[in-house]
């Protein structure tokens, strides 16, 4: 029954276009809403802008392995002539979507994640996916997938890291991953594509790294939303563009420290952003915190600095020491609160506070996130000894929740302001 | 002749319809509601007799219906306008086909309303007292842009780009939004295909507390504006039917619902 005459959209069109809406809104924020921009982040904005408002593909003719975690070791893949595609999904559109098939209070990471596949609706849609078993929901989630008509493979990822057991257990995983995308792909792993893949991602590390110097000056030159943008873009960019691109940006960071071009103004207090992972355009939290005249100097999550933190250490370049190297990267460094024991990531966040000469901590968990929410206990507690503010907040996707939030944050950062004003 | 009028008196606009014995409707008029609803409503049924060329003797009941009902003291009886929506859309798009959920939005408010397949109202939503969603929102925002408010369906549709949305669905706070939008320069039809989307999603919402079902009326004033009848069709994924003269769905409701009552207390 009707009398109106416009074609109405697909299910995928209306996706992509909530999408496009979602994505538009944040990046037209990223550059239009702060001072001082930088020159060279256009290429990230314009690369977001292709790939979820004009869903353009990014890697037509090449073999896209779907990652659903941050364990599953891109250096192989890499080498074994795969792109790397991260599955973990910031988008509302998608989360709704999942919420048909995922318990109401689940997490909504994996819900958009879930979403996603259950739309069957990629830009660059993978042909394969390797999912580790790390928390309960993306475990299950991977049979929920299934259920969808996706083959998914498990790579068995154990929950303690301290045991030489576990460390020889997933070591054993991460060779049955190898042996699997090796058959899959038709191509052997060797000395020579598994030292080029490690290079490259550990040049790519270095370039984070240097970024990372820069954001410990008093004139902090960038953002942490666009840091959390183009790490972002590591999860599915052509990894020789985001080299060439994070380089020139590099080089353009480093002229603004020397001119002293700052995005934070002179109180602005420093905050080191840990918990759930902002991953866009899911960037809520960080944009309250710089919004309201804070800076992000570092972060403590899996979205961004936990992806280039910690290098593969090798001793010997022969193939058995780079696979153990490279399974220990990926567990050693791993500060995910999936472990039974986390003592790693307190350290890690304290370290991180002294380093980046930090004011304050934001402490952020996705709903549904349990692992995070529960660890949020330990982290307080060890903050607060440790004589470092700390706000916890628990956040989702949905788009109407500013308000109550950005109240919090806005109070905490004031606080941190009068301590930094008293401290002179 | 025996002729009945259903009089609406809505936030925005006074509707009034007026039928005769066998429920057909002869002619509706519509005017502001400005600051004397009881005034304005008797003006405007006046006009709307003299229009017809009837006597005022022979309306033999009147059934008022809106905001503004009981204002109305000359009316025989009065019914809530979910009730006189409800009967006018069947009646109205009955060549069409069944209605199973309406869509009204209004000047300060919207509703979702279900119906059983004889037509009674099973289960309704409303948005009450706040003005997201509704057609004041829409007037806001054409102030804002300095457009006519009948021009945003024709500028939806030259919309190119990325459809921006405004996320506060508080009128005040929209409006501080699409300043914002304005100042950074981005297209007006962008801007304005974004706050059609952003109604139709609460729409939807709203909708979807009542059950979507197939056979969906889209009435008020909002409803004459295509770029937002196109924006909800998206969101929720099918057509719907929208009248030819959506402001008058309700009062033609209260009408037909005068020549009922009238046939029940005579007979």
């Amino acid at each position: 029954m009707s009398n109106t005459s416009h074609e109405i959209e697909s299910p995928n069109e209306k996706q992509n276009r909530h999408k496009a809406m979602e994505a538009v809104k944040l990046l037209n924020t990223l550059r239009e809403d702060f001072k001082s921009p930088i020159l060279s982040m256009e290429y990230f904005y314009d690369l977001f802008e292709r790939v979820y408002c004009k869903h353009e593909s990014l890697h037509e003719g090449k073999t896209k392995i779907g990652t659903m975690c941050i364990q599953i070791p891109s250096e192989i893949i890499y080498a074994l002539d795969g792109v790397p595609i991260r599955l973990c999904n910031g988008f509302y559109t998608d989360d709704e979507i999942g919420s048909d098939f995922m318990p109401q209070k689940a997490c909504p990471l994996v819900k958009a994640t879930v979403g996603q596949f259950a739309s069957g609706n990629f830009t660059d849609k993978p042909d394969i996916v390797f999912s580790p078993t790390t928390c309960d929901q993306k475990t299950k989630a991977g049979a929920t997938i299934e259920s969808f008509g996706y083959k998914i493979y498990d790579v068995d990822f154990p929950r303690t890291k301290e045991s030489e057991a576990s460390r020889e257990y997933w070591r054993r995983s991460v060779k049955q991953f190898a042996v699997e995308l090796s058959k899959f792909q038709g191509k052997k792993l060797t000395k020579t594509n598994l030292e080029q893949a490690i290079k490259k991602i550990g040049y790519a590390q270095s370039l984070y790294h240097k970024i990372s110097e820069f954001r410990k000056h008093e004139f902090v030159p960038i953002l942490g939303l666009d840091v959390f943008l183009i790490t972002n873009a590591f999860f599915f960019d052509k990894i020789n563009n985001w080299i060439e691109a994070t380089e020139k940006l590099v080089n353009e960071l480093e002229q603004r420290v020397r001119n002293k071009i700052s995005v934070s103004g002179k109180v602005s207090p420093r905050i080191v952003y840990t918990g759930s992972p902002p991953i866009f355009p899911n960037y809520k939290i960080p944009q309250i915190i710089e919004e309201s005249d804070a800076i992000i100097v570092a972060d403590e999550t899996c979205s961004s600095n936990r992806m280039f933190n910690d290098m593969v250490a090798v001793d010997e370049w022969n193939i058995y020491d780079m696979m153990d190297s490279i399974s220990d990267k990926y567990l050693k460094g791993c500060t995910c609160p999936i472990f039974t024991k986390n003592d790693d990531r307190i350290r890690r966040i304290i370290q991180l506070v002294k380093t980046y000469k930090a004011d304050g901590v934001v402490y952020q968990a996705f709903a549904g996130c349990t692992v995070y929410e529960m660890e949020q206990r330990s982290v307080l507690e060890a903050m607060e000894k440790a004589g470092i503010p700390i706000l916890y907040l628990e956040s989702d996707y949905s788009p109407s929740q500013g308000g109550q939030l950005s109240t919090r944050v806005e109070a905490f950062i004031e606080s941190l302001k009068t301590r930094r004003r008293n401290k002179k | 002749m025996k002729y009945f009028a259903g009089i609406d008196i809505g936030s925005t606009a006074i509707k009034i319809s007026i039928v005769d014995g066998k429920k057909n409707l002869l002619g509706s008029r519509i005017s502001a509601s400005g600051s004397m609803f009881y005034k304005y409503a008797q003006e405007t049924l006046d006009a709307l007799i003299g229009e017809l060329n009837l006597n005022k003797n022979d309306i033999l009941y009147i059934v008022a219906t809106g905001y503004g009902r009981k204002l109305y003291k000359e009316a025989n009886e009065n019914i809530s306008e979910i009730t006189a929506n409800a009967i006018g859309a069947r009646a109205a798009a009955s060549e069409f086909g069944e209605i199973k959920t309406i869509i009204n939005i209004g000047g300060q408010d919207s509703k979702a309303i279900s119906l059983d397949s004889d037509g009674n109202v099973v289960n309704f939503a409303m948005n009450d007292r706040c003005a997201a969603g509704t057609g004041k929102f829409l007037d806001v925002v054409a102030l804002k842009l300095e457009i006519d408010v009948e021009t945003l369906g024709e500028s939806h549709f030259k919309s190119t780009g990325t459809p921006l949305s405004v996320s506060s669905t508080c009128a005040v706070f929209a409006e501080s939004e699409i300043i914002g939008l304005l100042g950074n320069n981005h297209s007006i039809e962008d801007i304005i295909c974004g706050v059609h989307y952003s109604i139709a999603k609460r729409i939807v919402k709203l909708v979807k507390r009542v059950g979507v079902k197939e056979g969906i009326y889209f009435d008020g004033g909002p409803a004459l504006n295509m770029g937002l009848v196109h924006a909800i069709e998206n969101e929720i994924g099918q057509r719907i039917f929208v009248p030819s003269n959506p402001q008058i769905t309700t009062s033609f409701g209260a009408a037909i619902m005068a020549v009922d009552s009238y046939n029940y207390e005579n007979s």
